[in-house]
């Protein structure tokens, strides 16, 4: 795909990525409405949707304008972050199941805040820098694993790996709450991923890190559709697959950071939203992200939603739902007779 | 000992007379016991692997009566579990450090005995019943009876009800007979998710008192021991070891393909039914004195299989290594940050992770026995 070329070829229409984007982002905005609408407290949607027309109780706007539409926000943020890194992950390691969630990049950046709290650390933006700390040792640790052991040969081995890993951390995560009452108050609903009682600052916290994160993966899409072809193929195209591999992995530990320190370790999300997003656009990269972008917040805001009506008048972690999700499909996907690569 | 083969003496049934059978010199490795018509052979390397890690589990046993924040000598110790000696000391051995030491001793069997029956009938030393998501199961049920969904069932039935239920969901989406590979125990981890999801699911609905009493069944501890579970447990293993033992000839063949095991007259869709049985009884069992304690399964088949000789499937060696892994860990876990204590579920979880991860980046791909 020569810049030189005069006649520029597009992999195909994108009549039919567009239509799909339309009918995405359509059922966006009816959950991030359904979001607005439907809570575990007593405001139900007929006082909601008298506040978003201008009018409503005093009790009623608070919940609406304070809690339920940061929440979504931050949904849309997480959503964003985890498809989208997914997404990259998969890509990179050319392993469908390559997923933050179990390859330990989350628990490595939940690792690092509860780390960090136990030292005594509570300002957010400090949380949000230390989580992506912490995920990018976690993805450089199973990107160095996948390339020594050429474990990536076999994707089921190395999700194996992966939830060895998770696992590992997750019992460090709770050794340290062990040790520190404060801490494991401060963490505990935390840590199993959830979307409830967090504030706008926390977005505008990671706001930054994840503007940089999608201007990174805006600018690697392309050599990453060339790397999907072989490394030999995306050298002799001009890429660098080194460099294009450190660019993944930054911009997944920004992206993977950004959502842990917001919400918690939340798995399954990456898993899920690009295997569908796939499904419906096929295997070319960019195709995929742009996909993802509208899938990643709907999956999370349908998810969240659901977990405020479940148990009302008390609320689910989010991430119970997206395991209830995702790990049915991750099954499909190993059960699958051929493992599809990537 | 998986290892000792009960078999009528080949000279007997040529027709010698006795003192011929005992001029036939025993396989090389083997000690030949002869009682009458019938003899038995013993592995001696089996044995000898028995009897050292049941003396280091005696060793570590006496230090588990002995340490503590308050230490005893080991002969206070060793009389005060006689009943003698001062009553302090006497009801910290007998009320809290020996109970806690028998439960520490059958889970910790239990487990590795249950990880070693998985192992051999998926062929794969990485599908332990922790692993594929059997113990996810039996915590969600578990912790079902406990937060009250209004069943009166003991935790321990309920345990084995969820047990059986990850069991059949994993071999259900598994299927295809393929429990070869890292398909089958994707497929667990997957289903293993699921059970954990609704574990959390179920905490998530009671007030936060009732998930605190819950809380152990997530990390795996034996500070919450309750006393009849433990007893169905011992009750469970005295029946599953000997079954196991019987189960040991076939087991050893199955190792092989399927074509090999068949015709070596190994019924085998039966066995397999028994063994799966057999391990998803035992950990449910053990899953409901001390919780979801990860690893042990994993850890106490490995140091059996590295001691032993891979003749046969080094049963009794495994649920003594198990035994062994859990006393010390548990040991460890009331030892290294005194005032607190560490449930023995993360220690193991702490030292068996590494483990996992380097048994996954090993370069050769060695068979699984």
């Amino acid at each position: 795909m020569s810049k030189a070329a005069s006649v520029k070829i597009e992999p195909r229409p994108a009549a039919g990525l567009s239509r799909a984007m339309l009918m995405l982002f359509g059922l966006l905005a009816l959950a991030a409405l359904a979001s607005l609408l439907w809570g575990a407290g007593d405001v139900g949607p007929a006082r909601a949707l008298a506040v978003l027309a201008g009018h409503g109780d005093s009790e009623a706007r608070f919940v609406v304008e304070t809690l339920r539409l940061p929440r979504t926000l931050i949904g849309v943020a997480v959503g964003l972050s985890l498809g989208v890194a997914g997404a990259l992950l998969q890509a990179v390691s050319r392993n469908p199941l390559a997923e933050p969630g179990l390859l330990g990049v989350s628990a490595g950046a939940a690792f690092a805040v509860a780390v960090a709290l136990w030292l005594g650390a509570s300002a957010a933006t400090l949380r949000v820098a230390v989580a992506q700390v912490g995920a990018l040792v976690g993805c450089l640790a199973v990107m160095s694993v996948v390339r020594l052991r050429r474990l990536g040969d076999d994707p089921v081995r190395l999700v194996l790996a992966g939830a060895a890993f998770s696992a590992l951390l997750a019992s460090l995560t709770s050794l340290l709450l062990l040790f520190d009452q404060r801490t494991a108050d401060e963490i505990r609903f935390w840590v199993v991923g959830s979307l409830a009682g967090r504030r706008l600052d926390d977005l505008v916290a990671v706001l930054p890190s994840l503007g940089l994160a999608l201007a990174v993966t805006a600018l690697i899409a392309r050599p990453l559709a060339a790397l999907a072809l072989g490394e030999r193929v995306a050298s002799g195209l001009g890429h660098r697959p080194g460099r294009v591999r450190a660019l993944v992995v930054i911009a997944v530990a920004l992206l993977v950071g950004a959502a842990t320190a917001i919400a918690g370790p939340i798995a399954f999300v990456g898993l899920v939203v690009p295997f569908a997003a796939r499904a419906l656009a096929g295997p070319d990269i960019r195709r995929t992200l742009w996909l993802c972008l509208p899938l990643g917040p709907l999956m999370v805001l349908a998810a969240d939603v659901v977990s405020r009506l479940v148990v009302a008048p008390s609320e689910l972690p989010l991430g119970v739902l997206t395991a209830l999700v995702g790990a049915p499909v991750l099954v499909a996907v190993v059960r699958a007779r051929r493992l599809p690569t990537l | 000992m998986s290892d000792t083969l009960l078999m009528p003496s080949r000279a007997a049934a040529r027709g010698l007379d006795a003192g011929a059978a005992e001029r036939v010199a025993p396989p090389p490795g083997y000690w030949r016991l002869a009682r009458g018509e019938r003899h038995l052979l013993i592995e001696r390397r089996a044995l000898i692997v028995s009897l050292l890690l049941l003396g280091l589990l005696a060793a570590a046993s006496l230090a588990y009566l002995c340490l503590g924040q308050q230490v005893l000598s080991p002969a206070d110790a060793w009389a005060a579990l006689q009943g003698e000696g001062d009553p302090l000391s006497g009801f910290l051995v007998q009320e809290l450090r020996f109970p806690r030491l028998l439960a520490a001793w059958l889970t910790g069997a239990a487990l590795a005995l249950a990880g070693c029956l998985m192992q051999t009938l998926a062929r794969n030393r990485l599908a332990t019943p922790g692993i594929i998501g059997i113990d996810n199961g039996a915590t969600a049920f578990a912790v079902a009876s406990i937060v009250g969904l209004g069943v009166s069932l003991a935790p321990p039935a309920l345990a084995l009800v969820g047990a059986a239920t990850a069991a059949a969901i994993t071999f259900g989406v598994a299927s295809g007979g393929d429990t070869r590979g890292y398909r089958f125990i994707v497929a667990g981890i997957g289903v293993g998710a699921v059970f954990g999801a609704v574990t959390q699911l179920l905490l998530a609905r009671v007030d936060i008192d009732t998930a605190n009493q819950a809380y152990p069944w997530t990390v795996g501890t034996l500070n919450a021991r309750p006393g009849d579970a433990v007893a169905v447990l011992a009750v469970g293993l005295a029946l599953g070891w000997p079954l196991a033992m019987a189960l040991a000839r076939s087991l050893s063949l199955m190792r092989f393909s399927d074509a090999v095991a068949r015709g070596l007259g190994v019924g085998l869709r039966r066995r397999r039914a028994q063994t799966l049985g057999l391990s998803v009884l035992l950990t449910a069992l053990a899953v409901a004195v001390a919780g979801p304690v990860g690893m042990v399964g994993l850890i106490g088949p490995e140091i059996a299989r590295s001691l032993s000789s891979s003749r046969g499937v080094p049963l009794t060696a495994s649920a003594l290594a198990g035994a062994l892994v859990m006393v010390l860990a548990d040991l460890a876990g009331r030892l290294l940050l005194a005032p607190i204590e560490l449930p023995v579920g993360i220690v193991t979880a702490v030292v068996g992770g590494p483990w996992l991860l380097w048994i996954l980046m090993r370069p050769a791909n060695r068979r699984v026995s």
